[in-house]
């Protein structure tokens, strides 16, 4: 994270880090390890523990927060994740009709539901595997809360339509971004990796990415003390990525939609990078060869911590992850 | 092609939501049929919407602005084909698939069915497969046409053929897929009897499939 010089990169997953594989090697599956702190302890540390990655990581998810604020949660399966069902608010750009933003206090926040048993599941994987690796806690960036809370379609069409309501939404939801984040960190999270994947640019315009996005996240992410962050964004970032490290994040966290070399020379060594291996090809599609080839090229291209480019799916197979960790350990 | 319906094109492509009812009524007074307005006008702004999109000129949010001032547009003219009372043409079920909730394209495409004469029973996004055959059968549909611009999602497609099958209503429903994530060798392997590449093919494969024109 230090950007140091060293032999070798760390192989680390980054991203939601669960799979069928890890589940059924350590007993702890989904959808009850989402809600059991215990059992999110254990399964967030398979990582380590099964294949031999370099960090534990809490949370398998991006619910959690929206859920706590009052959306539906469908708590998907042992090989689907949990999907959010309804959003609580109504925003809608058409009939200019807004509700207000009346969330709870970020101290009410943080005590019940999901991301308290987060924030415990946190505390347990600093106590026990903490001395021997980084401890990586999962939130959800302001943007794609905001659009969790009100229907992401309807938030980005707001851009076009009324954007102080936009930004009434976001700036509301980002004191609990920002209290949970220090939350994970006191805790005992080495490193808060945030996922913002609405405001990858699939969803909005690279111009609109710091007004709507990066500057929330330099509020809530990149002031956090005691903790690395790292903002992970899915998509093609190459038009994003120097706005992503504005934000003052100690690293970046993207997607195979970006060229390994190219993303390393746009960055400049500005920011850690983290990435970039393609989770569909290879991970879930490819063969232990072909995994291992990408984790040796993306070494190679520079960046300073090969991990999946976003969260794994549950069905990708053991031994391709484990090629993973070969090519880079050796 | 004519000033006004250029103009709506215009309207579209740019996103002037607040002017697109009036830009159509203007076309309809022009005495340019909705049909027209829906294949020639409306639909040929997305097309250009769609290559903008492709050329990263335009993202999620100038694509959603566009689809919206399209729907201005699409309200005005629906109701003036279905006056034509041509449903016995045959009923088109259309969904997108469950797990998707991408419904723009779908939206298109059910203009165009309409505009074709068709009755069509739309389901919406998010829909899964045991309904859309229900309605089907409820409907004495001649078609099933499914969306899906997700990967994931593609699956839905394969089980609504062998669902299809398993009733013994595959070949008297005839299926056509499109949308983003689908092509022509998922299509033929899947066993669907069409797949289109846009709306106005779609609509040319609906005709085909009923053997109208
Ligand atoms: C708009 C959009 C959204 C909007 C949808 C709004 C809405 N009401 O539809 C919102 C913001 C909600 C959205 C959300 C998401 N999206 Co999106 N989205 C898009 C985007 C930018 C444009 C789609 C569109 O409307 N195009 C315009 C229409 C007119 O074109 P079309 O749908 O292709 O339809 C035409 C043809 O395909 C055909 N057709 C369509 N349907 C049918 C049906 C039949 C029967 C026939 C014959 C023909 C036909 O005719 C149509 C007209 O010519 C695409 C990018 C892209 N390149 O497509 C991504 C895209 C589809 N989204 C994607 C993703 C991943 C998501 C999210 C998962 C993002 C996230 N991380 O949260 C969520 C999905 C939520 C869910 N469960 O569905 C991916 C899908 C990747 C994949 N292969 O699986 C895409 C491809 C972006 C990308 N490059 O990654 N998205």
């Amino acid at each position: 994270m230090r950007k140091e010089p060293l032999d070798r990169p760390p192989v680390a997953v980054f991203t939601q880090s669960a799979t069928i594989g890890q589940m059924d090697a350590v007993g702890c599956a989904w959808p009850e390890a989402h809600s059991d702190a215990k059992m999110m302890a254990k399964l967030g540390a398979a990582q380590a523990t099964v294949f031999g990655f370099e960090a534990v990581r809490s949370s398998f998810c991006l619910t959690a927060e929206a859920e706590r604020l009052g959306c539906n949660v469908d708590p998907g399966k042992k090989d689907r994740t949990p999907m959010l069902k309804k959003h609580p608010f109504n925003f809608d750009p058409m009939s200019d009709v807004y509700d207000e933003p009346n969330l709870m206090d970020p101290e009410e926040f943080l005590k019940g539901g999901r991301p308290a048993v987060i924030i415990e599941a946190t505390r347990l994987m600093a106590d026990e595997y903490g001395k021997e690796y980084p401890v990586i806690a999962g939130n959800t960036g302001p943007f794609t809360l905001a659009g969790h809370m009100v229907s992401t379609e309807n938030l980005v069409f707001g851009i076009m339509m009324n954007p102080e309501e936009v930004h009434k939404w976001i700036a509301a939801v980002n004191p609990i971004v920002k209290a949970y984040s220090q939350a994970l960190s006191d805790a005992g999270a080495d490193i808060i990796q945030m996922s913002e994947p609405s405001s990858s640019t699939d969803l909005l315009s690279p111009d609109m990415f710091t007004e709507y996005s990066g500057n929330y996240v330099k509020d809530s992410l990149a002031c956090v003390k005691d903790a690395y962050s790292v903002l992970h964004i899915c998509g093609d970032t190459s038009a994003i990525l120097p706005l992503m490290a504005d934000t003052g994040v100690t690293g970046c966290s993207i997607e195979e939609k970006v060229d390994s070399a190219e993303a390393v020379k746009i960055n400049n060594g500005r920011v850690a990078l983290v990435g970039n291996i393609g989770v569909v090809h290879p991970l879930l599609q490819g063969t232990p060869e072909d995994c291992a080839a990408a984790a040796k090229r993306i070494a190679a291209a520079g960046f300073n911590i090969v991990s999946p480019g976003c969260g794994l799916s549950a069905l990708i197979a053991d031994e391709n992850l484990r090629a993973v960790v070969k090519a880079i350990k050796g | 092609m004519s000033e006004k319906l250029d103009a709506l094109i215009d309207i579209v492509v740019t996103g002037k939501m607040k002017l697109a009812k009036d830009a159509t009524q203007a076309c309809l007074d022009d005495g340019i049929d909705a049909k027209t307005i829906i294949f020639e006008g409306l639909s040929k702004a997305m097309a250009i919407v769609g290559d903008k999109y492709a050329a990263k000129q335009y993202f999620l949010p100038q694509v959603l602005l566009s689809a919206n001032t399209l729907y201005q547009g699409l309200n005005l003219c629906l109701p003036l084909l279905q006056g034509d009372g041509s449903a016995s043409k045959g009923t088109v079920v259309i969904a997108v698939v469950e797990g998707d909730v991408h419904d723009i394209g779908k939206n298109i495409v059910k203009a165009m069915l309409t505009g074709l004469g068709l009755n069509v029973v739309d389901l919406g996004k998010d829909v899964p497969i045991k309904d859309i055959i229900a309605s089907a059968q409820e409907n004495n549909a001649s078609i099933i046409a499914e969306s899906t611009l997700m990967t994931p999602t593609l699956a839905g497609m394969k089980q609504c053929e062998a669902d299809l099958k398993e009733n013994g209503l595959k070949g008297k429903i005839k299926t056509m897929i499109g949308g983003g994530a689908t092509s022509k060798e998922f299509a033929e392997q899947i066993g669907a009897d069409g797949w289109s590449y846009d709306a106005v093919e779609a609509s040319h494969l609906a005709a085909s499939i009923l053997g109208i024109q």
